[in-house]
């Protein structure tokens, strides 16, 4: 039987994995390895393994819908399209396209997210955001602030030839498997590795140094390692001295977080914030590796910020297994933000209050385009509840779902008058729509994915998408000419030849050179290799020097008080991903990870009378929910954690953002807890 | 030749499970535990030399090929013996036995290739010589 392979990029997380689909009479039967890929050596996840099991599930969108009632009605292409038309440019001409919001999707591909973004700007609306808002928003504003580049600074094989691996607020093991062969390997040659988690996870397996710090506190304990390594004279002078301007104020700033101040803060032993700090410092190639667990706080920005001090005054940055590097969730989170689909920028990273970035590409696109950043994707939703924001264009996404305080949420996209979403399944926000369209897969269409090492990869086009289902591509395009604009694009290959000419990083990233393992921007132009390691001469800034930015210590936005007395924080498993809409449709994960559950510290358990096990309640001031209880001593007294793919645990959790970067605080949130019966 | 594990690097991913599962018709060979809090262990055919499965199987539908403990589905009952014989708890029946083929066919197993961490091979000293490297370096840097 013909059986052809096809490579394709795998549609979780930002790891970019590739794998070939096998497809036989124009059906994906099965996924060989690709031993030869630089990131993953052919290896896979579950979720990876378990990718084809979603592309021919029953509850695949194949038509247009519409509301009817309390119901659908199947409608056609034309149709759908008009009422778009009527619905959203409707909301344009009475209310203004400041009050029409975009949400693009960290899953679609960069051809996908730049014509998103593109048609949002080209009709007027500042508001066009994509779910990184929810991960790494702090990475983009903190970096970009002391390191001017928001990437992972170097390759995910890299770390095997770190030194001393410190692992922050990333349970990378379960989320990022594969980084883990990197850093098994580094350890056999030596390696220190320290993770630090509230939480013991299967990250921590691998550390020699284990920091159990309370949740909410990382700054704290990232100040205490800083004031030991000035103290202890163990900084890099002369990389502070050619490299960094701001060092004096952090000097002063981290004088009081003494290893026993911050101890009582953190509850880690004094003695191992010491250790801990001596290992990354003396090392001669220390890296830094974080993920949700330092940005989902309403201190997301100071936490990155004291991430980026830290391995500044060691000099840590710009050499083989150095680096400073967040860990992408999605597959495309990382190319989402270099195509503009954030409030704040245009494509490029290219400012958008800035009056030159509006000018250029108002004459790139031929048409005048609005200055200044526009609302978030959070603040889209407070907009959306006060009625300032008429309309929503959402492409897969699931805020309902994925967003804090979910109730609240929903509350606000019912108040829309018009609302379409764009997706392969019928998701929670799906189901407030009034037009849904059903779009395709990643193996059911092809373009560039760019992973969290910043590899920009080419995914080929395995199968047709279901039904009438369409390419977003095609969508987007069919959209934008309904709504008078005018996008001429046959393929995902001539768009990218439009964003060649308009990202600089990614001005030598030609269709052509895509075959195999892809290139890592900033690739400027066609005879480029490409940047795997970044800062190695220097720093995007004012005289080429990074800076320091003192942060202090502030506690999280809510406390455990008298009757909310846990502290609830929020994660991911392993066979799962973020609000579950593949896997929990995946049969080899679901039965893997059937329901919700709550991890509660055995003890805690004891006094509330809890067995493994039982149905409790956890209620909290926004919402409740039940779940599950796992007893447990991988989580400490007072402290509980729940998965967030199931619908409920985001019934709790805080709408405390932070203060800068606009994301949630996930990863904190008072609540309490007891038997269901 | 079995599949060997190293536990110091089995992160509990739980990959493995998928990946046998997909490449044997929705029927796994592995299972991964969770021992504690704390350590995962997957659990796999040893293929042992002296093979109780296959002394338990009156058929002998179970049986040893050279190092491997090889099973002929036309010949199997479907009757579990081999279930309650095993000391791992490893081959387990429905209609007819499912139980590791080293992914007969194959060039590598595919647990092997798929597991992130590299926890897995058929090389029985590798894990052995993974710790020396680690102690030998551990000692070099008095610690
Ligand atoms: S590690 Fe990430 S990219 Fe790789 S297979 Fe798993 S989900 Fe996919
Ligand atoms: S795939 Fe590897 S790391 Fe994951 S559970 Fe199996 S043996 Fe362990
Ligand atoms: S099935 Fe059990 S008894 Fe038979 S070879 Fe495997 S481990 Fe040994």
């Amino acid at each position: 039987m013909p059986q052809v392979l096809v490579p394709t990029v795998c549609p979780y997380c930002g790891a970019g994995c590739q794998f070939f689909i096998s497809v036989e009479k124009e059906r994906a039967t099965g996924i060989e390895y690709m031993p030869e890929h630089p990131a993953s050596e052919g290896a896979l996840c579950s979720k990876g393994n378990a990718a084809l099991e979603i592309l021919y599930h029953p509850d695949r969108l194949h038509h247009p819908l519409k509301r009817k009632g309390d119901g659908w009605a199947r409608i056609s292409w034309n149709e759908a399209l008009e009422l778009i038309a009527r619905g959203l440019g409707g909301a344009l001409k009475r209310f203004g396209p400041e009050c029409v919001g975009f949400l693009s999707s960290s899953k679609c591909t960069n051809e996908e997210n730049y014509l998103i973004e593109k048609m949002a700007r080209c009709l007027g609306s500042r508001n066009i955001d994509n779910c990184a808002r929810l991960c790494h928003s702090p990475s983009v504003v903190g970096l970009n602030r002391t390191l001017g580049a928001a990437g992972m600074t170097n390759p995910i094989s890299d770390i095997a030839n770190s030194k001393c691996i410190f692992i922050i607020g990333s349970n990378l093991a379960e989320n990022h498997a594969i980084l883990s062969r990197w850093i098994h390997r580094a350890r056999d040659s030596g390696a220190v590795v320290i993770v630090a988690d509230p939480r013991m996870t299967h990250t921590a397996w691998m550390a020699d140094i284990f920091l159990q710090l309370k949740p909410g506190t990382d700054v704290a304990l990232l100040c205490g390692m800083t004031h030991v390594i000035i103290k202890e004279g163990l900084v890099d002078s002369e990389y502070i001295g050619k490299w960094t301007r701001g060092y004096e104020g952090l000097v002063e700033a981290v004088k009081d977080y003494t290893p026993e101040k911050v101890s009582e803060i953190t509850g880690i032993l004094a003695g191992d914030i010491v250790r801990a700090a001596r290992a990354y410092a003396i090392s001669p190639a220390s890296s830094i590796l974080y993920s949700m667990g330092i940005t989902q706080h309403s201190t997301g920005t100071d936490n990155v910020q004291a991430i980026a001090n830290l391995a500044l005054i060691c000099g840590q940055l710009g050499r083989q297994g150095t680096g400073v590097m967040p860990l992408r969730g999605q597959n495309n989170v990382q190319g989402a933000c270099d195509m503009g689909a954030l409030a704040e920028f245009y494509p490029g990273y290219r400012r958008a209050d800035d009056p030159k970035t509006a000018k250029l590409f108002s004459h790139a696109w031929g048409l005048d385009l609005p200055v200044g950043r526009g609302l978030t994707a959070t603040e889209m939703i407070d907009a959306a509840a006060r009625s300032e924001i008429r309309a929503m264009y959402i492409v897969g996404e699931d805020p309902a779902n994925s967003d804090p305080s979910s109730s609240y949420t929903r509350d606000a996209l019912e108040k829309l008058d018009f609302l379409v979403v764009q997706d392969i399944f019928m998701t929670a926000t799906a189901q407030l729509a009034d037009v849904v369209l059903p779009a395709s897969a990643w193996a059911e269409k092809e373009g560039t994915y760019t992973s969290t090492e910043r590899r920009v990869q080419w995914s080929c086009k395995a199968i047709e998408p279901p039904g009438e289902a369409r390419s977003d591509l095609e969508i987007v395009c069919a959209l934008a000419n309904s709504l008078g604009l005018k996008f001429n694009y046959p393929d995902a290959a001539s768009v990218l030849s439009e964003i060649n000419q308009l990202v600089p990083q990614y001005g030598g990233i030609l269709r052509e050179r895509l075959n195999g393992p892809g290139l890592v921007w900033p690739c400027p132009n066609p005879d480029h290799p490409g940047t795997p390691i970044l800062h190695t001469q220097g720093f995007k800034l004012q005289d080429g020097r990074a800076a320091i930015v003192p942060v202090r210590y502030r506690p999280a936005a809510e406390e455990a008080s008298w009757e909310y007395p846990f502290i609830l924080t929020t994660g991911r498993v392993a066979v799962h991903h973020n609000a579950g809409s593949m896997t929990r449709r995946s049969p080899s994960l679901i039965e893997r990870e059937p329901e919700l559950f709550v991890e509660i510290n055995t003890q805690d358990a004891a006094k509330l009378r809890i067995a493994d096990g039982d149905e409790v309640s956890i209620t909290s001031p926004r919402g409740g929910t039940t779940a599950r209880a796992r007893l447990t001593d991988r989580v400490k007294k007072g402290v509980v954690f729940m998965p967030f793919h199931f619908p409920g645990t985001n019934m709790l959790t805080t709408e405390a953002t932070d203060p800068e970067a606009k994301i949630p605080e996930f990863k904190v949130s008072a609540c309490k807890i007891s038997r269901g019966d | 030749m079995p599949v060997y594990v190293d536990i110091s690097r089995c992160i509990g991913c739980r990959s493995c499970e998928v990946a046998c599962k997909r490449v044997h018709g929705g029927k796994g060979h592995v299972n991964v535990h969770m021992a504690g809090d704390h350590a995962s262990v997957p659990i796999f055919c040893h293929h042992c030399e002296e093979a109780t499965c296959t002394i338990a199987c009156y058929t002998g539908a179970l049986y040893k090929d050279a190092e491997r403990t090889a099973f002929d589905v036309e010949k199997c009952t479907g009757c579990g013996l081999c279930q309650l014989a095993c000391p791992f708890g490893v081959v387990w029946s429905d209609k007819i036995a499912h139980k590791c083929d080293l992914c007969a066919g194959r060039e590598t197993p595919t647990c092997i290739i798929s597991c992130p961490a590299n926890a897995l091979s058929t090389d029985f000293e590798l894990a052995s010589s993974r710790a020396r490297a680690r102690a030998a370096m551990a000692v070099a840097r008095g610690r």
